[in-house]
């Protein structure tokens, strides 16, 4: 664990001063010499008198003792009574679990300065009202912070384990719950010290906290009010000690907090800029009878450990009206490719080389503009995940209608013709469901909203990246079912991204099969069915259950990571038909029937 | 509607348990009210004195009754009288009141006019010069007290600079304009530590939503960037940045507080530190329990705006 170097050492600065406060040999902090009130600074009085003729720089000193005493005593204090109470409510549940939730509630209704001033008002201003307050003040929330923490250590297997061992349940929660409970819970201790300043040194400057003569930043802040137009430096000293210390504590706590919850803490990733991740990337001959056409395509992702390469000289392509189906396991690259089609690839990923072109236009050196006239007109996509990809926050007839105006149809006609498209893709009472939010539809609902979007306006391609991977398998025959009609009645091309080779069996027409990021078979999708021309592309049809009831096969290994350094056939480790040449030859796309390629070295004796 | 009425139900459900701690936290501390009251200088009070001003407040009466009868007074708007001259404190309240709310209005205003625009910048060129300089003075606003703010803009601003009064209060009717200088200067002190939470909110939110599937699809439909960032980015980002204006609520009435006795305006504040100071228990009940319910009102106007910006909300 590494912390911010200067929030810990301004700190130590600090809380050491106040430590060794007695021993520095200062003036005392609480002598007067009113013949020389608000005298400047001089060799004896480094920071001068104060209003009283006290010396300023011992007061700040000793000030520093008195705010952090009392912010640290009353953390701690409400640090351990806190982290009980909420560990016993997360642990035992029932009534002590109600009891502490209705409690914190109550206690977080009072503003926290309100709470204290009445407190105050009872027991009369001193350090002690001050411990005694902002210790009842944060004991809700540490209980909050530790009752979060055991519920999620609870429900692990080792606590269950100790439990079915026979530990007694206090040792359970002393032993080995309150271990774990202890990152959050310190983080909240840098949280409530530093919130106890805050409130301390407000109470003081009221004149309601720490009682004079004692010295403390908030009642010299205070005083010096006064005195500000003769001397400002009073103002500064106190303010800069008390700030200084606050900065360096919120400091720690982004520290601490970064340390103990790294789901927390800002992923450092490339230094590009949102925008361009938002609005799509800044963008370098195609052949004309394809629509689509994908030459060499490399994309590389730049990770904390190094650039990786999913797709890499991926080459495809896609006739008018034509589907293509892309399919491979997760991690094949394919939803990538996808993605690149349409410029959305993810803010760390980036095309590093390699052609894309469209009705022979060469999309890597489209601008802004001519990316968003392309996409959702000429260019649609539907998601894997209909639920994620709907905003939640506007009603669905809204979100296809933003895919009409978008491309210059007025408000009202775009509304008129969202519900048209919403009958179209078979949504019942279109008008009204054209009202309802996302989270009102079923999946697969969702998803024909989605689809009634991407055909909006009339695109010449769709890109369906795993449209029916969320969906429940009826509902997936019946989205097929849509897409298949849609293809029949136009003449869109359609990309179908799949990870199940039966499932587009029914839809393609041609078929690819990825690999760790490459093609390593393309066809007919009938022929390819009928006799794969590569040993991944049989093992893929064997993993699934077969139409004649046959036990599916599973490949045995796993996919290769991106950055994994694999000689010759990127298949061979999982290979059952491995042989030494896999490794040793080079393995290319090679023609083994009219159009039908495969990147297997052995594809002729297999 | 039946959630807005099961929230509302809530809401005055919490201001009923906070007028009962109020008067709990009054007659079960120990020792006597009346007699910590005339006690002060270390002096035993006179037994006589106690048992006048115990009858006087009612303090006689069986805890049973007082509670009650407290409880009916809170519902006629009755939070009884100062000790200091007998005046009533629900009128001194009722004309203070409004003084607090439009400072914390305009605070709250400033807050976001400054901070919404200023996160979403931050987040839209992550890493570039003024992320990080925004940045950076996000954090130091969040560790400069409210109070030290204050003092150091009468020091600038009035003392030395003579733009503005030094502080106080002057009618909206009687002199629009010195109104409006008089507010800018409070309100702006307890804007600056808003504006660095909702600053770092709406860095975040922006950031997280831009990065959501439905901001993907906007784009793949080809929708415009401005239209993009308005819509879809900043109208789910708003819900966070919601959320933790409601969390630093409290932290905002007590900055108020702070920020009303620097600037000396004659809000809530005062009137709670003056019977603080003299210990004048119905004038710090009266302003607690107000505070507290605006507290809880203000809690229950977020979650309508909530509900408005968010319809999971609503179905929940």
């Amino acid at each position: 664990m590494t912390l911010a170097r200067t929030p810990v050492v301004t700190l130590a600065l600090f809380v050491g001063l106040a430590l060794i406060a007695p021993l520095l040999g200062l003036p005392d902090p609480v002598r007067m010499d009113a013949a020389h009130r608000l005298a400047p600074p001089s060799w004896p009085h480094p920071l001068g008198l104060d209003e009283l003729g006290r010396d300023e720089l011992s007061r700040v000193i000793w000030g520093g003792r008195a705010s952090l005493a009392v912010a640290f005593v009353a953390s701690l204090i409400a640090g351990l009574i806190g982290t009980l109470i909420g560990i016993a409510g997360g642990f035992l549940r029932g009534f002590v679990e109600q009891a502490l939730l209705r409690a914190v509630d109550v206690v977080l209704c009072f503003p926290p300065l309100l709470l204290a001033l009445l407190v105050v008002t009872l027991l009369g201003p001193g350090a002690r009202t001050l411990i005694l307050v902002l210790s009842v003040l944060f004991i809700p929330g540490f209980a909050r912070v530790a009752y979060a923490s055991t519920l999620a250590v609870r429900s692990h297997g080792f606590v269950e384990a100790v439990q079915a061992l026979g530990a007694s349940r206090p040792r359970i929660m002393l032993r080995t719950i309150l271990p774990n409970v202890l990152g959050p819970v310190l983080v909240q201790l840098s949280l409530a010290a530093a919130s106890a300043i805050v409130l301390e040194s407000g109470l003081s400057f009221l004149g309601l906290g720490v009682v004079p003569p004692t010295p403390s930043w908030g009642l010299a802040i205070g005083a010096a009010r006064a005195t500000m137009n003769q001397a400002p430096l009073l103002l500064l000293w106190p303010s800069l000690a008390l700030t200084a210390t606050i900065l360096a504590m919120n400091a720690l706590c982004d520290a601490l907090r970064d340390a103990f919850e790294p789901q927390a803490a800002v992923p450092r990733t490339v230094a590009r800029h949102l925008r361009d991740a938002v609005f799509g990337p800044k963008a370098a001959a195609p052949p004309a009878d394809k629509l689509l056409d994908i030459r060499d395509l490399t994309i590389a992702i730049e990770t904390p450990r190094g650039t990786v390469a999913p797709v890499r000289g991926v080459s495809l392509s896609v006739a008018a009206g034509e589907t293509l189906a892309i399919v491979g396991e997760s991690g094949s690259g394919k939803t990538l490719t996808g993605l690149s089609i349409l410029g959305l690839l993810p803010e760390a990923a980036y095309i590093r080389a390699g052609s894309i072109s469209f009705a022979g236009n060469d999309l890597r050196a489209l601008d802004d503009a001519s990316w968003r006239r392309l996409r959702g007109h000429d260019l649609a996509m539907v998601f894997q995940d209909p639920m994620s990809s709907l905003n939640p926050l506007h009603r669905v007839g809204a979100q296809v209608a933003e895919a009409i105006a978008a491309h210059g149809a007025p408000a009202g006609e775009a509304r008129g013709r969202a519900v048209a498209l919403l009958r179209q893709v078979g949504i019942p009472d279109a008008e009204r469901r054209a009202k309802a939010f996302p989270h009102e539809l079923s999946g697969g609902m969702r998803q024909r909203v989605m689809i009634a979007t991407a055909i909006a306006n009339h695109p010449r391609l769709m890109v369906a990246d795993e449209p029916t991977a969320s969906l429940d398998v009826t509902i997936q025959a019946q989205v097929l079912d849509l897409l298949a009609s849609l293809k029949r009645d136009g003449d869109m091309a359609l990309i179908f991204i799949s990870h199940s080779l039966p499932v587009v069996a029914e839809i393609a027409d041609r078929v690819v099969v990825m690999y760790a990021g490459e093609v390593v078979e393309e066809g007919p999708v009938s022929s390819v069915f009928a006799a794969p021309a590569h040993p991944y592309t049989a093992a893929l049809l064997a993993s699934a259950p077969g139409e004649d009831g046959a036990p599916p096969r599973a490949i045995g290994g796993i996919v290769p990571s991106p950055d994994a350094v694999i000689p010759g056939c990127r298949f061979a480790p999982r290979c059952t038909h491995y042989i030494e040449r896999c490794e040793t030859e080079p393995s290319v796309m090679t023609e083994v029937a009219p159009g039908r390629y495969s990147r297997c070295v052995r594809w002729a004796e297999l | 509607m039946s959630w807005f009425l099961r929230r509302l139900a809530i809401s005055i459900g919490l201001v009923w348990i906070v007028a009962t701690i109020v008067f709990l936290a009054i007659h079960l501390v120990p020792g006597d009210p009346a007699e910590l009251l005339l006690s002060q200088g270390g002096v035993a009070p006179d037994p006589g004195a106690v048992a006048d001003l115990r009858s006087q407040l009612g303090l006689d009466r069986p805890i049973g009754v007082q509670y009650a009868d407290s409880m009916v007074r809170l519902l006629r708007g009755d939070l009884g009288s100062s000790l200091q001259d007998q005046s009533s404190v629900a009128q001194e309240i009722g004309r203070r009141l409004p003084r607090t709310l439009e400072l914390i209005g305009a605070a709250m205003l400033i807050a976001v006019a400054a901070g919404v625009p200023a996160g979403t910048a931050a987040a839209m060129r992550r890493g570039s010069w003024w992320d990080r300089i925004s940045g950076a003075v996000s954090g130091v606003a969040l560790s400069v007290p409210v109070f030290v703010i204050g003092t150091v803009m009468v020091f600038v601003f009035a003392q030395r600079l003579h733009w503005v009064p030094a502080g106080g209060y002057v009618g909206f009717s009687q002199a629009p304009g010195l109104h409006l200088l008089l507010l800018a200067m409070p309100a702006s002190a307890i804007a600056i530590g808003l504006a660095a939470v909702v600053f770092r909110m709406t860095r975040a939110a922006v950031l997280d939503v831009a990065a959501q599937d439905y901001v993907r699809t906007a784009r793949a439909k080809g929708v415009a960037a401005g239209r993009i960032l308005r819509h879809h980015v900043l109208r789910n980002a708003l819900l966070p940045v919601v959320t933790i204006i409601a969390l630093h609520l409290g932290g905002l009435l007590g900055g108020t507080v702070l920020v009303e006795y620097v600037f000396n305006w004659p809000g809530l504040s005062g009137l709670l530190v003056s019977a603080v100071v003299a210990r004048d228990y119905p004038e710090v009940v009266g302003v607690v329990f107000t505070i507290s319910v605006l507290f809880v009102a203000l809690n229950f106007a977020v979650d309508v705006l909530f509900a408005l910006l968010d319809p999971r909300v609503r179905a929940a």
